[in-house]
């Protein structure tokens, strides 16, 4: 177990900056999950942890040694891969004791750790089996295990739930999970999936174009995204957008947006009368209210899945979606109306995209 | 009454897709006859007196079989000899051209260097020179080694296969993924490590298809045997079965039984490897 420190790292493949400036903290055993849509440079940082790729500028340490210059095989690390990058020609023992055996390790402790391992993972009558012959599933846990056996300092994870169908993920994601409470490993995740940053990181890294958009618990980032950008990456379905301007009326601060809605603003933000501004609503956050108050509009799309109806709503100008509870008795074209539940709405500044209080 | 009608449509389908099957057999079949046809008549031909060799119609199994083509060829040539420097020389240059193409078919696949670049597209022009341009220099460079008439001088114009190195090369790329090598990094391999215990039990059809492909190149290899072995002992077995076509005569009789024997290692070869050959070659998209 061991910390990792990211300071001032930046990447570069000729004149395409990829990693610009990156400064990411990793707590002794924390379970840390680099999010990001494709491209913003994720699996290129954990390739550089790994030792994959050079560092341009800046430094990695883990526990506190600088491994710029470390050879991966020293640093101490295992990774999983997307494609689980297992060794088709050896089976499935040789394959989760394979480091092992190049650290010359006894035979009796490589099949004492190997078996423990595959205890752990449910992979014990599968070790003379060779990946080809095992389903995906099997596969991810066997470079789960290859990880495992080595009982390294930190975990690297690059995207590794990607390759599997949407029910195995869930229960990978699960099984992940359990073993990061078992093993209290320090953990690093990549992966462009939300949801998976969501239900399993202690801390997220939300990136974007090489450099970090905010850190912080799954649940800060979610009541608190710091700018439209990661307000709209967490959560689903994505947050609502809609732009107008900020209104001092008596005392009371109201946002009235470009087709003319008025709503109250929650954000203790300083007198901004007059200020362009953003409003993200959560379409979770949206119930239906009575006509006339809040946001007014077309249904132009029903998707009832039976615990929740998702609808689509023209307002003027804007679409917005809305998530609700309740069975929803209308019908495409009826008129509806919606309000964001107190306390739940955020201000961004338009110009720079960045919350407001 | 429905299904009596749909019963008789499926059988009505059943029957003309055995017809189809039926007609590929048998397109197939005469082909490979028409290809198999001049083989048999080599072989039979072998045993065949000097006379009924040359009697019309031709007959597939001689009349009076006789083994006295052989003896001839097997007492009064070296034909053994000959057969040895072959499959020495095969051999050898097989050995060889595996061990270039896959060492630079796998640095060119997956070692990411801009002069790598330039260094392929030099392999792939190779390939556009005929051997027989820079076949005379090479000779010289025979010479001025000191090697002609051995195994080394054949092995000179046969130490590398730049269509082998292309063959590995888009092997590597198409069935081993950078992440495996990298795993075996920080698993802790070293290079050679994962050379030898990674990347070659992996290309073992490639191998296998390129190994026939460069065995038969160096067993049917003419030209170039021809000039750098200029003494008898020395000679390979193709320069030894022109011998039988002098400038005035053909020794129908012996060059069958001869080309017979010879017929014998590449077929061995070829049965032992024959599931590799087809297997690499159905992986790598090759087809000759």
């Amino acid at each position: 177990m061991a910390t990792v420190e990211i300071r001032n790292v930046a990447k570069s493949y000729g004149p395409t900056d990829i990693i610009r400036d990156i400064n990411v903290q990793v707590p002794d055993g924390a379970f840390v999950v680099l999010v990001g849509p494709s491209g913003c440079g994720k699996s290129t940082l954990l390739r550089m942890i790994a030792g994959l790729e050079d560092i341009d500028k800046g430094e990695i340490s883990i526990g506190g040694r600088v491994i710029n210059d470390v050879e991966p095989k020293h640093r101490d690390i295992a990774m999983v891969f997307q494609n689980y990058a297992l060794y088709p020609h050896m089976t499935i023992a040789e394959n989760m004791g394979f480091s092992l055996r190049l650290a010359k390790q006894s035979k009796a402790e490589i099949d004492q750790r190997v078996g423990e391992a595959a205890r752990i993972l449910g992979l014990t009558d599968y070790l003379q089996r060779f990946p080809k012959q095992l389903s995906g599933g099997q596969r991810q846990r066997v470079a789960m295990g290859r990880a495992i056996v080595r009982q390294p300092q930190v975990f690297l994870f690059d995207e590794p739930l990607s390759n599997l169908d949407a029910k195995l993920r869930v229960q990978m994601r699960g099984e992940l999970k359990d073993m990061h409470a078992r093993l209290k490993t320090t953990t690093i995740y990549v992966t462009h999936d939300q949801i998976e940053a969501m239900t399993m990181a202690d801390l997220i890294v939300v990136m974007r174009d090489g450099v970090v958009e905010q850190t912080g618990a799954p649940l800060e980032l979610y009541d608190h995204p710091a700018n439209m950008f990661v307000g709209s990456f967490i959560g689903s379905p994505a947050m609502n957008f809609l732009t107008g301007t900020v209104r001092h009326d008596g005392g009371q601060q109201t946002f009235e947006t470009a087709s003319g809605f008025r709503l109250p603003v929650d954000a203790a933000v300083g007198a901004l009368d007059g200020l362009t501004a953003t409003l993200g609503i959560r379409p979770e956050h949206l119930q239906l209210a009575q006509t006339g108050q809040g946001l007014g509009g077309k249904i132009v799309t029903i998707e009832p899945t039976g615990s929740e109806t998702f609808i689509v709503v023209q307002l003027g100008g804007d679409r917005i979606s809305a998530l609700l509870r309740q069975r929803l008795m209308a019908s495409i074209g009826d008129e509806i109306w919606l309000m964001p539940q107190a306390g739940t709405t955020h201000l961004f500044d338009s110009a720079t995209t960045r919350r407001l209080g | 009454m429905s299904s009596n009608r749909s019963t008789e449509s499926g059988k009505r389908r059943r029957f003309r897709r055995m017809l189809v099957d039926r007609s590929i057999d048998v397109v197939l079949l005469t082909f490979s006859l028409l290809m198999l046809l001049p083989l048999v008549f080599l072989v039979s031909n072998g045993f065949k007196t000097p006379q009924e060799m040359l009697a019309w119609p031709p007959t597939v199994i001689p009349a009076n079989p006789t083994i006295d083509n052989f003896a001839a060829v097997l007492t009064q040539t070296p034909l053994l000899r000959w057969i040895l420097n072959s499959i020495l020389f095969a051999v050898m240059s097989t050995i060889a051209i595996l061990a270039t193409s896959s060492i630079a078919g796998y640095i060119l696949a997956k070692f990411r260097y801009r002069s790598l670049n330039i260094i392929f597209a030099l392999v792939l022009a190779t390939a556009i020179v005929p051997f027989e341009v820079y076949m005379i220099p090479l000779y010289f460079q025979a010479q001025s080694l000191g090697i002609l008439n051995s195994i080394w001088a054949l092995l000179l114009g046969y130490l590398v296969m730049s269509f082998g190195i292309f063959l590995i090369r888009q092997n590597v790329i198409h069935s081993i993924p950078d992440e495996l090598l990298e795993a075996a990094r920080i698993d802790g391999a070293g290079e050679l490590w994962i050379f030898f215990r990674i990347v070659l039990p992996l290309l073992r059809g490639a191998l296998g298809a390129l190994g026939v492909l460069a065995f038969f190149q160096a067993w049917t290899a003419f030209a170039w045997p021809m000039i750098v072995a200029t003494n008898r002992e020395a000679y390979t077995i193709e320069v030894g079965l022109a011998l039988f076509q002098t400038g005035f005569t053909v020794d129908l009789g012996r060059l069958s039984a001869a080309s017979a024997l010879v017929l014998v290692p590449s077929i061995t070869l070829f049965v032992i490897l024959r599931r590799n050959f087809v297997q690499g070659v159905a992986s790598t998209g090759l087809k000759e």
